[in-house]
């Protein structure tokens, strides 16, 4: 979300270690643990794809790649994913200027801000699942309310618009803060000049939410290439996507060597959409901080028409939201969710017995995780942004690889790295918190690095020149100033370690489950019930641990330090 | 003191600390479990109240299970594989990741509840049924279908669900089924599956994840194996469960030794009790509707009942393993992309 600025004067052989030996020990300790747990299993990997009886080969490869089916299942992610990008955007859009121009109350701000976060925090599968119950052949609203039969749920329709609802919440996050950023002054100022409403927003409004607009498109761009639980649901026969497929090759067909493969083949656009966005959408952003402040009367931006029909469109989403979130908790509290209902505790009952294991071992690896995910993120990106040391560059691209790439990849990667010796963590809390840090934690790395660009260096420089080491300048200058990119990557570290299932699907083992897999496992089991009481009990830990951390972080904010671009929008 | 050192060391020493943190109990057998929770929890329950010996054990659909045993070759995390249509076994061998054992039981049992040399046993029997939605038959003037054909009817239309053969072992079954009553004339067969094509809502991923949906009426009807329609029907859901009469076929579950288990004596003990009586005596008690392997097992009789007229054979385990790979990738080619 922001560029580097490169430090001044490069590094001469040795010298920037003997100068500073604390940056030296951490350098070489995030190096080696981007060795262990970044480079080393992708290695282990591509050797079992490449590797065939001790030698290259690319045998078979080819077949997969050229195969016409999977060629579909290709274009389909990305045309999915281009739509979801627009769609969401869009959506996001319309949220973000309302709640920022419309001059809305306090407290339908808070309700919108309530409603959106949902779907950023809850268990995969549910979204998908309670719409199959709404918009299938016999949903409820489909069928019962509006009397449509045959109606087909199944397909690219209702997956991308269940991955826009899950996703546009990203985009709403990274543009709310720049259009609240914008100075309405410059807005007035065009409008006195005599232009009209639609004018101000088409020439003025809009060309400065241009890079906003490109980043969280790209944004939902990789979330829908990675995201494999929606199509797995909803996505039908007729409308293949790849990340699916490179599960199905490997659980269903049994070929690990293909499903490596058909993920290789995903990385391409991965990593296009991380370049594009790494260097060049971050580099278009526009600053309008006069640093005199906008007034407290907002400029009446928006005709009272139109502020009425953004309005209307924002609670008929917001509506839709709470509509599915409220089935997911009636689905917990009735006995069998289309058959009998009959109200009930019994699923809670359930999952506090048969599933306390599951419980307590996802809270472990969470609360170990978030600490752990925060403090990487906030060192690495420290280091990357304000320090000078060979191999920056490469240290910044290395700990985003995990990030960009699908969970399904990483997973089979960490299975297959650390079952043998000599790293034998398979079956261990460990491989599960270190498959989180390195994959969720980049999104603090990267808030780090977008917040430091904010503050000037003559801070740091004028305590350096003062005498301070660069431990102290660390501890007494930056620290209190990045603390809110601290916050952040612990926020995202701990709701991903709460929700996420890809990746780890592969990791969880007799010792460790997660709840996630327990939510799967009842959902093929038919246990609706449990599965829908595991999702609420998910939601209502996450709601109260990010209520914390916000706290947290009004308290802990330094005086004058920017807010937070977002929470979640990395 | 430097405060970057100390961040470096925070970071590292929870990460050492946590290497330590795994435990496993000394007579303590582990397991991957094919069967949902619901039926292996008892079964173990029972294990452990007749041996003493615990059981720790995870979940996996039979896809992810045998995925993750090969992926675990070198160093094996669990003894046994438990349960799951047979024919994931059968991939298994190939892969060398079974030890063959033959348990006591072994002579008694028929040839196609085991494999020669002992790489897997059956321990139990899962015939395939047609289920179909009450309300959906009511409401479009059908009979629950009692002939393939019947399913052919458009009343039918984009109404039925079921496996898809890339990720389920019930999928494969339906196939063979199919082949067999066309008395194994491929072309045939497949001509009935292209025109069934359009009635099909969605080719599920696992084997009963289309029960739930006729359950609810989101799909009229489908292909499941009986335990998982009789759990759809126990849960409350009006659904009616019906045969066709040319036949349909029926597919062996199993329990495998892994080659290199770290309690290979504990693993023979848990194979020695679930493919005897012992295990499959307790089926009724817990309502899990699977038939017993072993002979001396008696059908528990509402199970019997259901099947009473059904015309129900094995599908030979020879003729599905040489032909199985070829006939998924035709399904693949000609039935589900055509």
């Amino acid at each position: 979300m922001a560029s580097v600025a490169a430090p001044e004067g490069p590094a001469r052989g040795l010298a920037w270690a003997r100068q500073d030996p604390a940056l030296s020990a951490a350098v070489l300790a995030l190096w080696l643990l981007l060795g262990l747990f970044v480079v080393f299993p992708l290695a282990m990997l591509a050797a079992r794809v490449f590797w065939d009886g001790g030698h290259f080969s690319v045998a078979g490869i080819g077949a997969i790649l050229t195969d016409r089916h999977q060629v579909q299942a290709f274009w389909n992610s990305l045309l999915l994913a281009t739509l979801v990008g627009l769609l969401g955007t869009f959506l996001g859009f319309v949220f973000a200027f309302t709640v920022a121009r419309g001059g809305l109350p306090r407290w339908v701000v808070t309700a919108i801000d309530g409603a959106v976060l949902l779907p950023l925090i809850s268990p995969p599968f549910t979204t998908a699942i309670a719409f199959v119950f709404s918009f299938g052949p016999r949903g409820l609203i489909t069928y019962e309310l509006l009397g449509i039969k045959g109606f087909t749920i199944y397909g690219m329709g209702s997956t991308l618009f269940s991955e826009a609802l899950t996703y546009f919440p990203i985009a709403y996050l990274a543009l709310r803060p720049i259009l609240a950023a914008i100075d309405s002054n410059i807005e007035g100022m065009a409008m006195s000049l005599g232009a009209s409403r639609w004018r101000v927003f088409r020439t003025v409004t809009m060309p400065l939410c241009i890079p906003g607009l490109a980043n969280s498109f790209l944004l939902l761009f990789a979330a829908s290439l990675a995201d494999f639980a929606t199509p797995l649901i909803l996505a039908g026969n007729a409308f293949p996507v790849l990340p699916t497929q490179a599960f199905l090759q490997i659980t269903g067909m049994f070929d690990l060597r293909g499903g490596a493969v058909l993920s290789l083949a995903l990385l391409v656009p991965a990593m296009a959409v991380f370049v594009l966005q790494r260097y060049w959408v971050s580099q278009r952003f526009y600053v309008t901080v006069t640093g005199k402040g906008a007034g407290t009367a907002p400029f009446e931006s928006v005709a009272p028409g139109v502020r009425w029909v953004l309005v209307a469109a924002c609670v008929a989403v917001t509506v839709v939201i709470a509509y599915l979130y409220a089935l997911l908790l009636y689905a917990s509290l009735v006995m069998a969710f289309g058959a009998n209902h009959a109200l009930t505790l019994r699923h809670y009952g359930v999952i506090f017995t048969e599933g306390l294991k599951a419980i307590k071992d996802t809270l472990v690896i969470a609360g170990l995780s978030m600490p752990l995910g925060g403090l990487y993120g906030v060192l690495l990106g420290y280091l990357v942004a304000r320090k000078a040391f060979p191999g920056r560059r490469t240290m910044e691209v290395t700990s985003m690889v995990n990030y960009a790439l699908p969970g399904t990849i990483v997973g089979i990667a960490y299975l297959i790295a650390f079952n043998d010796p000599p790293i034998e963590l398979a079956g261990t809390a460990l491989v599960i918190i270190a498959c989180y840090v390195f994959r969720y934690g980049p999104t603090g790395i990267r808030t780090t690095i977008a917040l430091l660009q904010q503050i000037d260096r003559s801070l740091e420089e004028a305590s350096e020149s003062l005498g301070a080491a660069s431990g102290t300048t660390f501890r007494r200058i930056t620290l209190p100033l990045i603390l809110p990119a601290f916050f952040a990557g612990l926020g995202v570290v701990f709701i991903r370690s709460m929700t996420a299932i890809s990746a780890t699907i592969f990791l969880v083992s007799i010792n460790w489950t997660l709840i996630t897999v327990k939510i799967l496992e009842n959902m093929t089991e038919l246990s609706l019930g449990p599965a829908a009481a595991f999702s609420v009990l998910v939601i209502a830990i996450v709601f109260v641990v990010i209520g914390a951390i916000s706290w947290g972080l009004r308290r802990m904010r330094a005086p004058g330090a920017e807010p937070v671009t977002s929470l979640l929008g990395g | 003191m430097n405060v970057l050192k100390r961040l470096a060391v925070a970071l590292s020493l929870p990460v050492l600390c946590l290497a330590a943190l795994s435990s496993r109990a000394a007579d303590t057998v582990n397991v991957y479990t094919i069967w949902p929770e619901n039926w292996a929890r008892p079964m173990f329950q029972e294990f452990e109240k007749a041996t003493g010996i615990k059981v720790n054990f995870v979940r996996f659909s039979s896809g992810e299970a045998l995925a993750r045993v090969i992926a675990e070759k070198g160093n094996p995390r669990v003894d046994v594989l438990f349960g799951g249509p047979v024919e994931t076994h059968s991939a298994g061998i190939k892969e060398g990741i079974f030890e063959s054992y033959k348990p006591p039981s072994f002579a008694k049992l028929p040839a196609r509840f085991k494999h020669p040399d002992g790489q897997w046993v059956a321990i139990a029997d899962d015939p395939l049924v047609f289920m179909t939605n009450a309300k959906f038959l009511q409401e479009n003037k059908l009979k629950a279908p009692a002939s393939w054909n019947d399913l052919l009817n458009p009343a039918y239309k984009n109404m039925l669900q079921m496996a898809d053969a890339r990720t389920s072992g019930t999928a494969v079954t339906r196939i063979f089924s199919i082949v067999e009553v066309n008395g194994r004339d491929e072309n045939k067969a497949f001509e009935y599956m292209k025109k069934l094509r359009p009635n099909v809502q969605l080719y599920t991923k696992s084997g009963g994840g289309g029960t739930l949906p006729v359950g609810l009426g989101q799909a009229g009807g489908g292909i499941f194996f009986i335990v998982d329609a009789l759990d759809t029907k126990a849960k409350g859901y009006d659904v009616v469960i019906s045969f066709p009469k040319e036949g349909i076929g029926t597919a062996a579950e199993a329990i495998a030794l892994i080659k290199g288990a770290k309690n290979p004596e504990l693993g023979r003990k848990l194979i020695d009790w679930a493919t005897s009586p012992a295990m499959q005596n307790t089926f009724a008690t817990h309502k899990i509707n699977f038939l017993p392997a072993h002979p001396d097992v008696k059908v528990e009789p509402s199970l019997a009942e259901v099947l009473k007229d059904a015309k129900i054979f094995p599908i030979d385990a020879d003729y599905a393993g040489a032909n199985r790979k070829r006939m998924v990738e035709r399904w693949i080619a000609e039935v589900l992309n055509p």
